[in-house]
């Protein structure tokens, strides 16, 4: 038995080894000068550590390449269309659409409609959302980005709340009914409290989704001009051929840079995001 | 089953005021998508009703050499990620020691990495130059190959970048379908007498199919959707090696300026995911947790 144990923590330490190079590397990739970078044999453990890649990004972006105009805006961009794009579609869209599904429209195709939209891979709608973002007269702003986001995240949060909504016991409305709240109060004060662990998933996921998406911020903000909305995602395909052969050490900076915040939030709320990134269907 | 909180007419007004959002949303960001997808599928640059936007999809040698690496890739990555996490959550789930939570976060990890970054990293460590990978198969004998740059090793490391990313996910699902089996089966399985592997196959097994059959399609889906790894690890190449299908569908609407011949080919893209949806629904649990009443909403 003990043998069994030990031979087990073997195996899935080499398991998270492999799962966990690629973040190492990158990570001490960034960390690393330009001379334990590009040398024979590959170095795993730096000995010579500088934040100079660090500062170069801070400093010097403008240098990374031609069209980055500093790391910051390409940050504030991503902070600013996720964080609004998540809470409308969480709070405006999402949470009463689950609602109504659940308790009063009850319609198993109306569900099964969402389900199909959040499976609808984004290469499939990208000519028509590009029509409608150039006829609002909104390519190259936040707003563009943020309504494509909420489309794609809205779907996705409404079937992953639907299930919490589900779990809300009706004596609880009923009980508050007969004190006297309306259906609207019932829902805003009464049910979205009780479904918290789903708003979590949900806001934690579509924060995710947004902050890493490509293919629309590449089509929707193509424009590098200042203010033109271009998301981290973006910041990372504009380093050059050239760059991405001589300047490893700021592209692992960059990439550590742009998948810090999503990792913490993951590990934070790991417990809560199990049952979202499976659509429901498993109450991990 | 419906709720009494409120009357019938009057709950239709409550359903309807609270989903109203959503539904302007639907209107805008779906109907009218899938509208213009049909209407510039079904027409040529000039405006006339054709069908030739489909014959051309038939004569289309690209899209013929990108629905081949559609397959490849689908059934590569979906092979490999589904083994891989088949056979890691049946590990950890061996395991009952202290280790477990801090094991299961660090397989957890690469679901919440971008994948853009990932194909960086992956750019890295594929390098024909200084990267790690020809370094640590040196000893192996595998010599020097250019991952990257060799239209037949390309599509193999894409399939090894994306089961980094996504065999986590299959792990996830697997696993936590693993948590819910009941504990009195095994005492069952044990007072029986079964073995291990007795167990296994007739305990294990069956208790977690539901969750066996959502995790292949969802990582189909996913595999199928993927685009972000093949912009940033090949754009495509070299030449068509790595075109996939949603890659192609974004350069013939982006690249080669050919709206109309992009809705037909979005169009057959949809009707493929609409296939693995309906799989979905047909042959699996998921709308259960909904507790909506199959077939006819009450």
């Amino acid at each position: 038995m003990k043998g069994r144990t030990l031979l087990l923590i073997a195996i899935l330490t080499v398991v998270c080894l492999i799962y966990f190079f690629p973040i190492y590397f990158t990570a001490i990739t960034s960390f690393k000068t330009n001379n334990e970078v590009f040398t024979h044999p590959v170095i795993f453990f730096p000995t010579q550590f500088t934040l100079s890649n660090y500062y170069v990004q801070v400093n010097v972006f403008r240098a990374v390449s031609d069209t980055a105009i500093g790391s910051i805006p390409w940050m504030i961009d991503s902070i600013v269309i996720a964080v609004i794009a998540t809470l409308v579609s969480t709070f405006l869209i999402a949470a009463p659409a689950a609602y109504s599904l659940v308790r009063y429209v009850r319609s198993i195709w109306v569900a099964r409609l969402i389900l199909f939209m959040t499976m609808i891979p984004e290469a499939v709608f990208v000519v028509p959302f590009f029509i409608i973002i150039d006829k609002l007269s909104l390519l190259n702003t936040w707003w563009g980005l943020i309504l494509v986001y909420i489309s794609f995240s809205a779907p996705f949060s409404t079937w992953l709340l639907m299930g919490f909504f589900n779990e809300v016991p009706k004596s609880v409305e009923e009980a508050a009914q007969i004190d006297g709240l309306s259906p609207y109060q019932i829902f805003y004060r009464i049910s979205l409290r009780l479904v918290t662990p789903g708003l979590i998933a949900a806001i934690i996921l579509s924060f995710i989704s947004c902050w890493n998406e490509l293919l629309y911020a590449l089509v929707i903000t193509f424009s590098p001009f200042p203010g033109g909305a271009q998301t981290v995602p973006l910041f990372l395909t504009s380093f050059s051929i050239a760059e991405k052969a001589f300047n490893w050490g700021g592209l692992a900076a960059a990439g550590i840079f742009v998948m810090l915040p999503t990792i913490i939030m993951g590990i934070v709320a790991q417990r809560y995001l199990a049952r979202g990134l499976t659509l429901g269907s498993v109450k991990g | 089953m419906s709720p009494r909180l409120v009357q019938r007419g009057q709950a239709l007004k409550v359903g309807l005021v609270l989903a109203s959002p959503i539904l302007v949303y639907f209107v805008v960001f779906f109907i009218y998508p899938l509208f213009n997808l049909l209407q510039n599928a079904f027409t040529s640059a000039g405006g006339g009703f054709t069908l030739s936007n489909f014959q051309e999809m038939a004569s289309d040698p690209i899209l013929s050499v990108s629905l081949t690496n559609t397959a490849y890739y689908f059934f590569g990555s979906v092979g490999l990620e589904y083994s891989v996490g088949f056979v890691v959550a049946i590990i950890l789930y061996g395991y009952t020691g202290r280790l477990k939570s801090v094991f299961r976060t660090i397989i957890f990890l690469p679901l919440m990495v971008s994948p853009v970054v990932i194909g960086l990293m992956w750019e890295m460590i594929l390098n024909k130059d200084y990267g790690p990978l020809d370094y640590l198969l040196g000893p192996l004998g595998l010599g020097q190959a250019n991952w990257l740059g060799d239209s037949h090793l390309a599509m193999p490391s894409l399939i090894l970048a994306n089961t980094w990313e996504y065999s986590p996910f299959v792990f996830l699902i697997i696993y936590a379908g693993l948590q819910t089996v009941p504990p009195h089966l095994y005492e069952a399985a044990s007072v029986d007498g079964l073995s291990r592997t007795q167990t296994f196959r007739f305990i294990t097994l069956p208790s977690i199919r539901p969750s066996l059959v959502v995790a292949f399609l969802l990582n189909s889906i996913g595999v199928l959707k993927g685009f972000d790894l093949i912009y940033v690890l090949t754009n495509g190449g070299p030449g068509f090696s790595t075109y996939i299908l949603s890659f192609y569908t974004y350069v013939v609407g982006f690249s080669f300026f050919q709206p109309h011949y992009a809705a037909a080919i979005a169009l057959l893209f949809l009707a493929i995911i609409g296939t693995f949806v309906f799989l979905m629904l047909r042959f699996t649990s998921v709308e259960e947790h909904l507790g909506l009443r199959r077939g006819k909403g009450e």
